[in-house]
C-alpha cells in the first residue's frame, strides 16, 4: 500500500459567467487545472513533481494536504480517504515565499508553539518547549532564533523555519511547493541539503514540487512531469533523465540551460503552454510537438515504459 | 574600441540606516557586438550597475556618485544633464526589465506603445510608425503580428510580452541593449526561445547587449564575456568558458560548486555559509573574506583588493597567489 495516494484527482475552477451568458443559459466556462491524475507516493521517498507555470503541479499538492478539495476523484492515506487537511497533521505542507508564509508580528518561537500546542494538546508547557527547540535543531538553526521576528532573519533562516513549523506535528508527509525557488544558489543548496537529510535520517516522505530540472534530477527518486493538468511522464529520476520517453519531457531537459557547454544547435521546441482553456482534442501537448501527426488527435492513455514508468505517448 | 566603458563607478542608495553603496568601484568594458553577462546573487549591485548607466532609478533614493560612464561618440554618461540623457536613452542605449507586464502600459494597445518609442525621436508620420511597429513585431518573430498589434498587454502570454518589450528595445536600431534578467520571469522553454531571439539580434545586426542574470547556465548558454559581483564589486572577469571552465576567484567557485547540476546524487550539496555583508559598513579587505574557506588574516585588511590579470583577459579580485581548487 502506498502512503499518499491520488485517484483520478481532478480540480476546475469556473470562470464567472457574464450576464449575456446567463441570458443565453451558457454554462459556465471553467478552467480545467488537474484532470485525473493518478499517483501513489511511496512511503520514504522524494517525488519530485515538475511542469511549466499553470501544468497544475501546485493545486495537485494543495489538493494533497487538503487545502482545496478535489472536484473529482479521492486522496487516500494510508489506504484511508482524506477529507480536508489531516486533524493529526501527518502531511505538511511548505510553501515558495518564506516572507509571506509567516506571520509578521509573532516571533518565531510563538509561531513554532502555536503549531505543536494545536496537534499536541496533551504536551505539558515544557514538553511544548522541548518540542520546538527539537525541530529547530533539525533544521540547523540555533536555539537563540526562537525570541526572534522573521523580519530579522535571511530568506534562507526563513525558509528554514517553515521547514520547522512543518516539522513541529511529526508529519509523514512534507509537501514542499517550490521551496527553493525564491532563494539564491548558494542559499538553495543548504535547503536542499537540509531536505535530503530529513528524508535519510527520519524517513520523511518528501513530495517536491519544482520547475527547476537541475534541483528535481539530484534530489528526488521518481519524478513525475505534468503539463496541461495531466501526468505525462513518471519515471525513476535517473531513467527519466537519461532517457526521456515524453516529448515534452525531452524539450523541457534541452530547454535547461548548460553551464558546461555553449548553447547547442537544436531547434528550440515552438510556442508556449496554451490558455487553460483551451479546449485540445487528443493529446494536449501536439500542438507544441514535433513529432505530432494524425495519432495524436486521439486521447492518450498513459502506457507503460519498462520496468517501472508510465508514459502518456502514442510515439513513446 | 570599446562601445562602453564603464570606469570606477560608485552609486549610493540614501536609506534611513545609513548610506548603502550598492556599487563601489565597478569598471568594465563592452565592445561592439558584443555579449556581455553579469552575473551575481540578489544584492550584490548588478541591477543597480546597469540602471545607473542610464539613470533608471525608477524613483529610488540613488545617484551616481563617482566614476565614468563612457559611450562611443556620445561622451560620459554620468556627467550629462538629464534631458540629454532622454535622448541617449533608447535611442543610443535601450532597457530590457525583468517583468514585461509592469514595462508595458496596460491601457494602450501593443501598436502604439512600439510606435510612440519610434515617434518620440523621430519625425515620422503615425502610419508609418505603425508600419515600422509591425515590421519590429515580425522582427521578433510575434505570430500573427498584424492581430497583435491591436491586442492589449494583457491578452498576451508572457513570452509575447516580452517579445513585445524586445520589439520597442530595438525599435531605433540602438548599438547597446542592457537586459536586466529578461527571463527570469518565463517558463524555461519560452526562456531558450527569448534567449535565442537576443543572440541573433546580435549577430544580424550587431547589436552589444549586457545580460544581467542570476543564472550560471544562462551565462554560459549567451554571453562572450562575463563579470561575476559580489557585494558591489566585480571579483572575476574574463572570457565566459575561462571563468565557467576555470574559476579563479573562491567565490565563484563556491557559486558553480553550491550548483546541483555539478553535483552527483549521492554527494551533499556545498552551500555557502554565511549571508553577504551590508554594504553601508562593508568589512575590510575582500568582502568574500568572511564566507571564504580559504581566507587568511590578510585578507580582510585595507581597500578592498583590486582585479588583476592571472592570464590575459581573465582577472580576478583574489590575492592569494594559487588558489587552491575547491572543486577537485
Amino acid at each position: 500500500m502506498s502512503l499518499l495516494e491520488f485517484s483520478g484527482v481532478a480540480r476546475r475552477f469556473p470562470l464567472r459567467r457574464s450576464l449575456a451568458d446567463r441570458l443565453a443559459r451558457r454554462p459556465a466556462a471553467a478552467l480545467h487545472a488537474v484532470r485525473g491524475v493518478d499517483l501513489a507516493v511511496e512511503k520514504g521517498e522524494i517525488l519530485g513533481i515538475v511542469g511549466e507555470s499553470g501544468c497544475g503541479k501546485s493545486t495537485l499538492a494543495r489538493i494533497g494536504v487538503g487545502l482545496q478539495p478535489a472536484n473529482a476523484g479521492e486522496v487516500r492515506f494510508e489506504g484511508a480517504p482524506l477529507a480536508g487537511p489531516d486533524p493529526r497533521g501527518r502531511i505538511q505542507m511548505v510553501f515558495q515565499d518564506p516572507y509571506s508564509s509567516l506571520d509578521p508580528r509573532m516571533t518565531i518561537g510563538a509561531q513554532l508553539l502555536e503549531v505543536v500546542g494545536h496537534y499536541r494538546p496533551g504536551l505539558s508547557a515544557a514538553e511544548r518547549k522541548a518540542a520546538v527547540a527539537s525541530v529547530l535543531q533539525a533544521v540547523s538553526l540555533p536555539a537563540e532564533i526562537a525570541a526572534r521576528f522573521p523580519h530579522a532573519l535571511s530568506g534562507g533562516q526563513r525558509q528554514r523555519v517553515s521547514i520547522a513549523r512543518a516539522l513541529c506535528p511529526e508529519p509523514e508527509v512534507l509537501v514542499a511547493d517550490e521551496p527553493v525557488s525564491a532563494l539564491d544558489a548558494s542559499v538553495q543548496a543548504q535547503i536542499i541539503n537540509l531536505l535530503r537529510r530529513l528524508n535519510r535520517e527520519r524517513g520523511l516522505t518528501i513530495v517536491f514540487i519544482s520547475h527547476d530540472m537541475n534541483v528535481v534530477r539530484y534530489l528526488c527518486d521518481r519524478v513525475a512531469v505534468m503539463y496541461l493538468g495531466e501526468i505525462v511522464e513518471l519515471n525513476d529520476s535517473a531513467r527519466l533523465f537519461a532517457a526521456p520517453a515524453h516529448p515534452y519531457t525531452r524539450a523541457l531537459i534541452a530547454a535547461v540551460p548548460d553551464l558546461r557547454a555553449p548553447a547547442a544547435g537544436g531547434a528550440p521546441i515552438r510556442g508556449e503552454v496554451p490558455d487553460p482553456f483551451a479546449v485540445i482534442p487528443g493529446c494536449r501537448f501536439a500542438p507544441r510537438c514535433p513529432l505530432a501527426d494524425t495519432a495524436c488527435a486521439a486521447v492518450q492513455a498513459l502506457h507503460p515504459v519498462p520496468p517501472a514508468g508510465l508514459v502518456r505517448c502514442c510515439k513513446a | 574600441m570599446s562601445l562602453l566603458s564603464i570606469r570606477d563607478l560608485r552609486t549610493e542608495f540614501t536609506t534611513p540606516a545609513g548610506i548603502v553603496r550598492a556599487v563601489d568601484g565597478v569598471g568594465f568594458d563592452v565592445a561592439p557586438g558584443e555579449i556581455f553577462g553579469i552575473v551575481g546573487e540578489s544584492g550584490c549591485g548588478k541591477s543597480a550597475t546597469c540602471r545607473s548607466i542610464l539613470r533608471l532609478f525608477g524613483g529610488a533614493p540613488a545617484r551616481v556618485a563617482g566614476g565614468q560612464i563612457l559611450l562611443d561618440g556620445v561622451g560620459d554618461l554620468a556627467a550629462m544633464p538629464e534631458r540629454a540623457m532622454a535622448r541617449v536613452r533608447g535611442r543610443d542605449v535601450a532597457f530590457i526589465f525583468q517583468d514585461p507586464l509592469t514595462a508595458l502600459n496596460p491601457t494602450m494597445r501593443i501598436g502604439r506603445q512600439i510606435a510612440e518609442v519610434i515617434v518620440r525621436h523621430r519625425k515620422i508620420g503615425r502610419a508609418e510608425a505603425r508600419a515600422a511597429a509591425l515590421d519590429l513585431l515580425r522582427d521578433v518573430q510575434v505570430t500573427s503580428p498584424e492581430r497583435r498589434l491591436d491586442a492589449y498587454p494583457h491578452e498576451l502570454s508572457g513570452g509575447l510580452r516580452q517579445r513585445v518589450v524586445i520589439a520597442m528595445a530595438l525599435a531605433l536600431s540602438p548599438r547597446l541593449i542592457i537586459a536586466d534578467e529578461p527571463t527570469t520571469a518565463l517558463d524555461v522553454t519560452v526562456q531558450d526561445q527569448i534567449l535565442r531571439l537576443l543572440r541573433a539580434r546580435r549577430d544580424s545586426a550587431g547589436t552589444a547587449i549586457i545580460l544581467i542574470t542570476h543564472d550560471l547556465g544562462v551565462v554560459s548558454q549567451v554571453c562572450d564575456r562575463v563579470a561575476v559581483m559580489y557585494a558591489g564589486r566585480i571579483v572575476e572577469t574574463g572570457p565566459v568558458r575561462e571563468v565557467l571552465d576555470r574559476p579563479a576567484h573562491p567565490y565563484t567557485r563556491a557559486l558553480i560548486a553550491a550548483l546541483p547540476g555539478q553535483a552527483a546524487r549521492d554527494a551533499d550539496l556545498t552551500p555557502i555559509e554565511g549571508s553577504p555583508p551590508g554594504l553601508i559598513a562593508p568589512p575590510p579587505g575582500c568582502r568574500f573574506a568572511p564566507r571564504c574557506r580559504l581566507a587568511r588574516p590578510d585578507c580582510a585588511l585595507g581597500a578592498p583588493p583590486a582585479l588583476r590579470a592571472r592570464t590575459p583577459g581573465h582577472l580576478d579580485a583574489c590575492i592569494l597567489s594559487e588558489v587552491p581548487d575547491v572543486l577537485a
